[in-house]
């Protein structure tokens, strides 16, 4: 006996009888074979058949090819699926021989459970090379387009505490967990709420992968839903195509955690089972995503290709062929599937699918919202378009407003040293620290903006403009700097200022930024409408343009123009009154069109990141896993636990795998790469990247009409009124006597 | 939450009169270290209602020995002056809330940030 055995298979001193029992059995293992197809040879050859050795038997290829090197050199291993043998062959004919003696009879170790291998000498063997099966038009695999450390952080980001009753339930029913950001899915009729927005957006901590995706044309349009799907091993979810009204083309999934199958069934029959690795991503676009289906069968073991380059002599291992073949067990799962609400009916290629053109109807279109006319309704629309979606842009928001404007600090630096101000509708802070000299607390309706106040040291609290929790006559001075025109009636704006006067003392002063439904101002177009280049122009709204990129800001010269005089503006389009009550989208970096609007901004990350080390890390770990396969060790053969078929029925999946699990390499895009590009991308200010888009409701004030508002008040004068940079502005006084 | 922001805050209950000042119910507090500048201090207490702070730093627990009523020529007083500062600027309400005295109405502060929302009924 060679004293290289390992320890896992036990060559024995074999008595008569055994002897007997192994020759029968071996004689039944031929006849099987042959009606497999299976000649066996009398006399040695290179090649052996391994009858019990196959993935069908729940061997993985790790393990029996850490037994089979041992005797030699193995040029093959080929392991047909649901195949219950395997054949190798050897670089020599000795190595076989040695492998027949060694093996033959001999129970090998597989996890929990053992089988018994028979070894016979074939002529030849037949590795069919099978055509590699395409994947599903229009779908891309790509690997490795996140680094461990990020999968790690996008997990840590997903919130599954379980204050969300559905979150429980699915625990209690052992069904996979899921969660949505941005929309909300509903399973009851499979499509979006698009008029109800989730108080949650994608997360930031996806930002990252979202502008890799764009960057490497994924997408051009940015997702604005993800749902997050989480499956524990046997989990799965049935085969269906993605509501094409609800959602636009593309859908692209990452998964994160452990690697799963995922099949791809066409109407006429097809099946593609398509692997998708730990961190890769799976982008679905055309028929991939409009008319195959897609599902995860509930399983524990997968069949997927193993990963081992290095192993087998000179053929680099073609991956899609089943001689490459081993069983995996699957993890728990984490992916995240971003999408596009689509708000337009479906027109796509494929009505057979389509709910929007045939099939079951889809349910139609919320109508736009209309101008509310109570301050009920008026609350609800601001809950939605206002605050709702400052919570959800908070730090992005905060992110862009990072200059104060020089006529708002001139103000500030104006006021006497030691004198309360008040910020009503704060947002990030931006002037409360930019005269030190003043005590000044700021508040704003948005919770996650407050506290980003906080963080910068500043004294903030949440609340409501219309009630501010400051007692009458408190403060020197008071700024609103792009806060009214977000209410969405004229009682309402009108109820702001009064606010902001019953806070001043006799004396005191205000000063009120609100957009301009005027853009163009003494024939200058603003800095809004000029920057039509710009990386987000959109979302540099003309109350908050950072004034250091330009030059003199326009409205100075105002101050002393007559505000009153027709010349000094033009709009650019007729002026149209709002008849239909109706709020439109504007398009953004052009002019407005109605006073009553619904403004896009578009999401990006625009934090600065700390480029880490994870490329090099990532790039690491690919290494190790490498060098783990290759080794020749004991420890493959205990690595994989049980894998008897008995134990789970749904291994092999009904589907027949009639093809085989394919992987598509299109290039991956390795982290490090990316991860750089990536501290490229954050400054990318200059780019025009699509974001996911909220909408934000403004009343946009016409000249004068400010003005009118705070006439309106008692006791109070205008001290100074202009426009800067597209927006009117205001300072009271408040009157002494009051 | 710093004291100098509670002196101004006040309860907006509807209906409510006497909303001020807001008891404070603190489970977590932080003394920061803040620069002392005597200008500002001296400037910010003719602003200030006197009583409610010292009711708030009592309220507490760093009061230590703020008097009661104000010193007279406090301008000049340095030592008076970081006393107050130091209740003034330093003691931080972190976790707690503000009740209003006459409703009862609980406003939780949060990370220092205190929510004055209120709701639809309330207002």
């Amino acid at each position: 006996m060679d004293a290289t055995v390992e320890n896992n298979v036990n060559p024995v001193r074999r008595s008569k009888e055994d002897k007997k029992v192994i020759r029968k059995q071996l004689k039944a293992s031929h006849t099987l074979l042959k009606h497999e197809g299976i000649s066996t040879a009398r006399q040695p050859t290179k090649s052996l058949v391994v009858a019990n050795g196959g993935l069908g038997n729940g061997v993985s290829r790790e393990e029996l090819s850490a037994a089979l090197k041992q005797m030699g050199e193995v040029d093959k291993l080929i392991m047909h699926p649901n195949k219950p043998y395997a054949f190798v062959t050897y670089r020599s004919e000795e190595s076989a021989r040695k492998a027949h003696i060694n093996l033959n009879g001999e129970k090998l170790q597989c996890g929990e459970n053992s089988v018994t291998l028979y070894l016979s000498y074939v002529d030849s063997v037949t590795c069919e090379e099978e055509a590699s099966v395409p994947l599903p038009e229009g779908l891309v695999l790509v690997e490795d387009f996140v680094c461990s450390e990020e999968e790690a952080l996008l997990l840590a980001a997903i919130d599954w505490s379980s204050t969300n009753t559905d979150v429980t339930a699915q625990k209690a029913l052992k069904h996979r967990r899921v969660k949505h950001y941005g929309f909300e899915f509903r399973y009851d009729n499979n499509n979006v709420d698009k008029d109800k927005p989730l108080p949650a957006g994608i997360p930031q901590e996806c930002l990252p992968v979202l502008e890799r995706c764009v960057k490497n044309q994924h997408i051009d349009i940015m997702p604005d839903q993800l749902t997050v799907n989480q499956y524990e091993s046997g989990q799965g979810i049935p085969p269906h195509v993605d509501t094409h009204s609800a959602f636009e083309d593309t859908i692209m999934s990452l998964s994160l955690g452990a690697k799963t199958v995922m099949e791809f069934r066409h109407p006429d029959g097809r099946l593609v089972a398509v692997v998708l690795p730990e961190r890769s991503l799976l982008v679905m676009k055309g028929e991939s995503r409009f008319l195959w289906t897609h599902g995860i069968t509930p399983r524990k073991f997968d069949m997927v290709p193993a990963c081992d380059p290095q192993s087998f002599g000179d053929t680099t291992p073609d991956l899609r062929t089943s001689s490459n073949l081993t069983l995996s067990k699957r993890g728990t799962r984490t992916s995240l599937t971003f999408r596009k609400i689509r708000h337009e009916p479906c027109r796509c290629a494929f009505p057979s699918a389509c709910d929007s053109q045939g099939a079951p109807p889809a349910p139609s279109p919320p109508p736009p919202p209309s101008l509310p006319c109570c301050h009920a309704d008026a609350a609800l629309l601001e809950e939605q378009y206002v605050h709702r979606v400052y919570d959800a842009i908070a730090s992005h928001f905060s992110s862009t407003r990072h200059s104060p404007w020089p006529r708002v600090c001139h103000f500030l630096s104006s006021l006497p040293p030691g004198s309360v101000l008040a910020d009503v509708g704060c947002g990030n802070g931006k002037y409360l620290g930019v005269n030190p000299e003043l005590s000044a607390v700021g508040c704003d309706r948005s919770s996650a903006l407050v506290q980003i106040c906080a963080e910068r040291g500043f004294q903030a609290f949440v609340s409501d403009a219309l009630s501010v929790p400051l007692r009458a006559a408190s403060c020197d001075a008071c700024i609103s700097i792009a806060v009214i025109h977000h209410f969405s009636t004229q009682e309402r704006r009108l109820a702001a200022v009064q606010e902001l006067v019953r806070l001043l003392k006799p004396g005191g002063r205000a000063l009120i930024y609100v957009w301009a439904f005027e853009q163009e101002y003494n024939k200058q177009r603003s800095k809004y409408l000029k920057d039509q280049n710009k990386e987000l122009p959109e979302n540099h709204n003309p109350a908050e343009n950072s004034p250091e990129e330009s030059q003199e800001p326009q409205g100075k010269s105002s101050v002393h123009n007559s505000s009153h005089s027709e010349d000094n503006y033009r709009t650019v389009d007729n002026n149209q009154h709002v008849t239909d009550g109706k709020l439109s989208v504007h398009t953004n970096r052009t002019a407005f069109e109605t006073k009553d609007l619904l403004v896009p901004w578009h999401l990006k990350d625009g934090k600065k990141r700390v480029e880490g080390d994870s490329g090099e890390g990532g790039k690491k770990d690919k290494q190790k896993e490498k060098s783990k396969k290759t080794s020749r060790s004991k420890a493959t053969l205990d690595c994989n636990p049980a894998t008897s078929p008995g134990l789970d029925s749904n291994m092999f999946s009904d589907s027949s795998l009639d093809t085989i699990a394919a992987t598509h390499s299109s290039k991956p895009s390795p982290c490090c790469d990316t991860s750089q590009t990536c501290s490229s991308a954050v400054k990318s200010e200059s780019e025009i990247i699509p974001a996911p888009v909220f909408h934000r409701y403004y009343h946009v004030f016409q000249q004068g009409e400010l003005e009118q508002l705070c006439a309106q008040q008692a006791g109070v004068t205008v001290q100074s009124s202009y426009h800067d940079q597209g927006n009117w502005c205001v300072i009271l006084e408040k009157a002494l006597n009051r | 939450m710093k004291l100098l922001t509670h002196n101004m805050l006040t309860s907006h209950v509807k209906g409510v009169t006497k909303g001020y000042p807001l008891l404070i119910k603190a489970t977590e507090v932080k003394v920061n270290e803040v620069d002392f500048n005597p200008q500002f201090v001296s400037r910010m207490i003719p602003k200030l209602e006197w009583s409610a702070l010292v009711q708030a730093a009592d309220e507490l627990g760093h009061r230590q020995d703020l008097p009661v009523e104000l010193v007279p020529e406090y301008e000049k007083n340095e030592e008076f002056l970081k006393k107050v500062h130091r209740v003034l600027l330093e003691v931080e309400v972190i976790e707690g809330c503000l009740r209003c005295p006459e409703s009862g109405r609980e406003f939780p502060i949060s990370r220092g940030i205190p929510n004055m929302l209120l709701n639809d009924d309330e207002v």
